[in-house]
């Protein structure tokens, strides 16, 4: 790595399932704007654009990047768009930190958005795609089976899920931004909530939000001078694999393996669970804590439930994960990932308010997409590698 | 139907054909909102921008992408055409049926052109610089084709009185109609289904049969030809599964909770992902359930939704129902984890 690359601004919308006082260009420059804000920067500052938004039959845009050019202050200047499916907000992240760390450019803004209210997710995901897959029953009916496996494998106690989601909806009470916020959540409240794609219930899965999230990433440089703390980029990985083939692992898919290992081995670190402080991870379904858990290597295989119940994860245990409320409260497909990324930025800016996990140092943000198939990651930290 | 000689970029014959269809919502926002509720009552708004007048107005600045304030000025609603092209055979969503001309019109008043429709006589009425003017339809909704352009000379009158409320969301319903040539050995897959079997393939190189077959090996990335395809049982063992409670949403089917299961058939070493199973009930469904499937009688068997998609769970419309075979479940240990 030729640069370094530094967060330096952060922005995010309030997250809702309709956002019908703002335009889709009204959503995006919001968390665009409070961006360049928090980094003491207008377009006028930035080198470069990259966009990023989950499946295009969400809104029915097909060209985001052509649609929001001006609206994002990119006339004159390079404008990519990134597409990896649910994962779409870590990668579009991973290359607009790339073209910092490249030395092509100085100071970037990258952007990902969803205004799911403008269609319906479940439609948008089971929908016949010209000369693409089709999920047939939405990311639960999907997902769903995975879970079960998992559950099998694993022996873990059934309450597990439960106990995910409910962390993660307290949680999201101390995110302003977040927007599923149910005060007085409980166990029994979780417990007793729908079967919608059985083994997950309605409160153990995501919404569908409007939102966007929004990074401003610069060099040394340029962080240097920036009016607040950065999160210096220690390492990012992607790695893929296909949906379907004979004797594929989809519970702990090997190409999230792998990326973690990659990851790891780039940002120098031997231990993870003793060397990052907190995480902000893709949890659309809460089982996917456990399992993250263990593809992630931060529990032995068939063991990441125990994190859950030991408390490990939650906002004061010794690897809080999902401190922000995670996609279980809100999920903006496209900039879910991306919110993971910038959240945990957030963690080691000391910016994360009321649910700060106090000294945050090394934090990892991941995102996952598609049938578990694309993964992407970076590690932050308080000072540069 | 004919198969062309196999070949990783040969189509068959056997095309398909879907229709995509969605209402999407627009949330208007500060400034496309008025101005489509100026439209609906009979009045075209620009937005000021530095020293321009931008028609249609934006939210921000093309330039700087800097916030606009709200602050609009009535244009037109005569102008000048400044490009224009002649559509002489227009298509269903054509905002005319009959032909008519596409131009960039800068309203009086305006700095900015706006690409719209001008109904002229005929590509002799059209030019560079011709004057245009607004003609408000009289049925208006709060859309872009609530107006239309016509030569100034033409405009006829038409008594508009404002509507009620702001216009805050539009609904457009994008509808695309395809036709998709299936890969021969997907082909091959729907002819199978059409023929009551299920036909699976059998990789050359570790002798894993999938199902349905790509045509290739994905790993270890070998081509696969009509001598790999292997024909596998009707019978099989439910491997996992999950209870679907549907959603409603526009062209949804589903009313009440079913089954879609994954099903490992007898020969194959890759499940069928998503079977939807109504004929067995919910809570009386389990993991190495033996299932048969009974197909449709072979005039009622249709593969309108097989594609050549990757991540392809469907076995087209030729399945009756999966059935009990009545044999004894087939213990964890002894079916694969496949899902």
């Amino acid at each position: 790595m030729a640069e370094h690359c530094a967060v330096i601004g952060v922005g995010q919308t309030q997250h809702d399932a309709k956002r019908i006082d703002v335009s889709q260009y009204g959503l995006v420059r919001e968390a665009a704007e409070r961006a360049l804000e928090d980094a003491g920067m207008t377009y006028a500052d930035i080198d470069a654009v990259v966009v990023g938004k989950a499946p295009d039959m969400f809104e029915g845009v097909m060209m985001p990047e052509l649609m929001l050019a001006d609206s994002l202050g990119a006339v004159g200047k390079p404008m990519l768009r990134v597409h990896t499916a649910g994962s779409v907000g870590g990668s579009t992240a991973i290359v607009a930190a790339s073209l910092i760390q490249a030395g092509v450019h100085d100071r970037v803004l990258t952007v990902s958005y969803e205004k799911q209210s403008e269609s319906n997710a479940m439609w948008a995901l089971s929908v016949k795609v010209p000369f693409q897959q089709g999920m047939v029953a939405g990311a639960g009916g999907y997902f769903a089976p995975l879970i079960r496996a998992y559950m099998k494998r694993s022996g873990a106690p059934e309450d597990t899920g439960i106990r995910v989601a409910l962390k993660d909806r307290q949680n999201a009470l101390k995110n302003p931004y977040a927007h599923l916020k149910l005060e007085g959540i409980d166990f029994d409240q979780i417990a007793n909530s729908p079967m919608l794609w059985d083994p997950i219930r309605y409160l153990e899965t995501c919404p569908s939000s409007d939102g966007a999230c929004a990074m401003v990433l610069g060099n040394a440089a340029v962080a240097k001078k920036a009016p607040k703390k950065p999160a210096w980029v220690h390492a990012t990985a992607m790695r893929t694999e296909p949906t379907m083939f004979s004797g594929r692992d989809q519970v702990n898919p090997q190409a999230g393996q792998d990326c973690a290992r990659v990851l790891y081995k780039k940002a120098g670190i031997s231990d993870p669970r003793k060397e990052i402080d907190c995480c902000e991870i893709y949890v659309p379904f809460s089982w996917f804590e456990p399992m993250w858990m263990e593809n992630l290597h931060f529990a032995p295989e068939s063991e990441g439930w125990k994190m859950t119940y030991e408390g490990a994860t939650a906002l004061d245990g010794d690897l809080p994960v999902n401190m922000s409320g995670g996609v279980l409260s809100s999920n903006p497909i496209g900039a879910s990932g991306m919110l993971r990324f910038a959240e945990i930025a957030n963690q080691i800016r000391g910016e994360a308010g009321e649910h700060q996990v106090d000294g945050a140092k090394k934090g990892l943000g991941h995102a996952y997409g598609g049938g578990s198939q694309f993964f992407s990651m970076w590690i932050v930290g308080d000072q540069p590698l | 139907m004919a198969i062309k000689q196999e070949g990783v970029l040969t189509i068959s014959e056997f095309p398909t054909t879907f229709t995509l269809e969605y209402p999407y919502t627009r949330t208007l926002g500060p400034v496309i909102g008025p101005f489509l509720t100026a439209l609906r009552d009979g009045r075209i708004l620009g937005i000021r921008c530095g020293s321009r007048v931008l028609c249609p107005p934006l939210e921000f600045d093309p330039d700087t992408g800097e916030t606009l304030s709200p602050d609009f000025v009535e244009v037109g609603p005569a102008g000048c055409v400044e490009f224009w092209t002649w559509i002489a055979e227009p298509s269903r969503k054509h905002p005319f049926q009959e032909p008519f001309a596409f131009a960039q019109v800068k309203l009086d008043g305006a700095d900015t052109a706006m690409t719209h429709a001008v109904k002229a006589a005929g590509p002799e009425a059209m030019s560079a610089g011709m004057r245009v003017k607004a003609q408000f339809r009289e049925e208006r909704t709060g859309a872009i084709t609530d107006v239309y352009f016509v030569p100034e000379g033409d405009a006829r009158d038409v008594a508009i009185a404002p509507g009620e409320g702001e216009v805050a969301i539009s609904t457009h319903l994008i509808s695309l109609t395809f036709e998709e040539n299936l890969y021969p050995s997907r082909a091959r897959y729907a002819q199978g289904l059409l023929d009551g079997k299920f036909i699976g393939q059998r990789s050359p190189v570790n002798g894993t049969v999938s199902i349905p077959g790509k045509g290739y090996d994905p790993l270890a990335r070998v081509l696969m030809t009509e001598a790999d395809d292997v024909e596998l049982a009707s019978t099989g063992t439910a491997t996992s599964f999950t209870v679907i409670t549907p959603i409603q949403y526009k062209g949804q089917t589903e009313t009440e909770p079913y089954v879609s299961a994954s099903i490992f058939l007898d020969g194959a070493d890759q499940a069928l992902s998503m079977q939807n199973i109504y004929s067995i009930p919910v809570d009386e469904f389990r993991e190495g359930m033996r299932l048969r499937a009974i197909f449709k009688p072979a005039a009622e068997r249709n593969v309108d939704n097989v594609d050549n998609s990757w991540m392809i769970f469907t076995t087209g419309n030729v399945i009756e129902r999966w059935e009990p075979t009545g044999e004894p479940d087939v213990p964890p240990e002894e079916f694969p984890e496949q899902i």
